[in-house]
């Protein structure tokens, strides 16, 4: 579809397998697929089925792999400075205070204090944190520390966003919140997000891209495109809730649930 | 309002616990009745007495072999137990080695020190030192090594070159063990002190105690005593309160 040029993460063939006690273990099996700039695109799967596995290989913190991958149309590495990645425990150092973890990234690239707090102000201003600042992870929300790591990554001014089950943890209302201001956020800035969620409603409701993986090793089962990401009341349209019952029956097939269901009355 | 009733509450339970100390002591005195176990308070009459001649600077000297001994213990344990925490490579080749000295008791090894380095300083502070390493060694490396994987990948993915990782996760990660495994090893710090100074020695808190017990002056020997206690409850405290200072994240 898009030209070479325009796609911000490209994977060709990639396979990755880790070691486990002197077997090797396939974590992704012959994955293609491609991201276009400025677009978001959801990974979704079983727990197992390698979609964190994938984000390493996109931030390049994970070296051994087979196949390809180009991150804005180089091969990837780790020290790109436009990759953000955010974890799935957000990554928050425990002993720094809200303003020194957003304030992380800079410091490690040497910016100047005045520099510094411009940027950060800026970007906790942005997911409304400012107030915040003087507190530690403990002591913050589970939806404020995910936005703290947000702030952190957005502080640095990626044009690459990775993130690994970015809203499981959180309570359903707090989660719909922080869908929408990341939702803004990019609408914004237009980076391109590639999210890893096992929430069907959150892949559609944030991914232009869907990639459907299946369980071990992960393998590319389908690839839906969901061009209405963005539009306001998305969520409540009928289109929305056939895609969810489209990718829930791609992904959890009919029979399986059946059986299991059965299994529980026996 | 609240603090202050805290601060109160916790000093009726300091008062509380001194004298049930004392009155312990006073009682197991009477129990023992043998001038080798004096009341706290002829004991007590002779610490205040002999402070004020010689045993103040006993207590200074001693006091400077424990702390020099201590930090210096800290400056080479703490970047070796991170390093061997967090470099495979390097506690592959090295861990076999700490492992066969950790057990050895290094407090054997005082007349060989005293032969090499004389009867000095350098002999005690250098066994105690020995002795500290490597029991703040060993917990630095195992909390090095302990740190969330995720951690250390999260602050990787901003960018962070191994120093960095050293700078803001491993050194901030293992500080509240530092000063852990700090506290407990200045009690054995001060026993070795105390052996150290037994030997061919004519200053510090051991040689003043052995003096007195030698010369059966039971009085004095308490006094020495209470000194040593007195070394280890400031040495205990003020870690502690570094601790308050250095890593505030944990108490809030």
């Amino acid at each position: 579809m898009s030209a070479n040029g325009e796609l911000m993460v490209r994977v060709r063939g990639l396979s990755v397998s880790y070691q486990q006690q002197n077997k090797e273990i396939p974590a992704l099996r012959d994955v293609s697929f491609s991201v276009p700039k400025g677009s978001t695109c959801a990974l979704i799967g079983p727990s197992g089925c390698g979609k964190s596995t994938l984000l390493y290989v996109l931030s390049g913190l994970l070296r051994s792999w087979s196949g390809e991958v180009l991150v804005d149309g180089a091969p990837v590495t780790s020290c790109r400075r436009q990759t953000a990645l955010i974890l799935q425990d957000y990554g928050l150092l425990p002993w720094k205070k809200v303003y020194d973890n957003v304030a992380l990234g800079l410091d490690i690239r040497g910016e100047s204090r005045e520099k510094k707090y411009i940027k950060v102000k800026r970007v906790l201003n942005e997911v409304g944190l400012w107030e915040m600042r003087q507190r530690y992870p403990s002591q913050l929300s589970g939806g404020q520390r995910q936005r703290t790591g947000i702030a952190r990554a957005l502080a640095l001014e990626p044009d690459l966003l990775l993130m690994d089950e970015p809203f499981s943890s959180l309570d359903a209302l707090t989660r719909e919140k922080l869908q929408r201001q990341l939702l803004e956020i990019w609408q914004e800035k237009r980076m391109t997000v590639v999210l890893v969620t096992h929430s069907i409603e959150e892949a559609i409701f944030l991914g232009q891209r869907i990639i459907l993986l299946s369980g071990s090793p992960g393998r590319v089962l389908d690839i839906v495109e969901n061009p209405r990401v963005g539009e306001a009341g998305y969520r409540k349209t009928a289109e929305f809730h056939a895609l969810t019952t489209k990718l829930r029956e791609k992904l959890v097939p009919e029979r399986v649930e059946i059986s299991g269901g059965a299994g529980r009355w026996k | 309002m609240e603090m202050n009733g805290r601060k109160w509450a916790s000093a009726l339970y300091v008062t509380f616990s001194v004298t049930f100390l004392l009155l312990g002591w006073e009682l197991l005195s009477l129990a023992v009745n043998n001038p080798a176990l004096p009341g706290p308070l002829p004991a007590l009459t002779a610490f205040f007495r002999e402070l004020a001649g010689g045993l103040w600077g006993h207590f200074l000297v001693s006091s400077y072999r424990v702390v020099i001994s201590l930090v210096i213990s800290l400056v080479l344990a703490v970047p070796c137990g991170m390093v061997m925490g967090r470099e495979e490579k390097v506690d592959r080749l090295v861990a076999p080695l700490i492992y066969i000295i950790y057990p050895v008791p290094k407090i054997v090894f005082l007349p060989v020190l005293m032969v090499l380095l004389g009867i000095q300083d350098a002999s005690k502070i250098t066994l105690i030192t020995l002795v500290v390493f490597f029991q703040i060694l060993v917990p630095i490396r195992d909390a090095a090594r302990g740190i969330n994987p995720d951690l250390v990948n999260s602050v990787k993915s901003l960018g962070a070159r191994r120093r960095d990782i050293y700078l803001h996760v491993v050194w901030p990660a293992v500080l509240p063990e530092v000063l852990t495994s700090l506290r407990i090893a200045s009690g054995t710090a001060i026993a070795v002190l105390f052996f150290s100074e037994t030997i061919s020695s004519q200053e510090g808190l051991g040689y003043y105690l052995l003096d007195a017990w030698s010369r059966a002056v039971y009085t004095e020997m308490f006094a020495g005593i209470i000194a040593m206690s007195l070394l280890g409850f400031i040495i205990y405290t003020v870690l502690e309160h570094l601790e308050r200072w250095a890593c505030p994240w944990k108490y809030v």
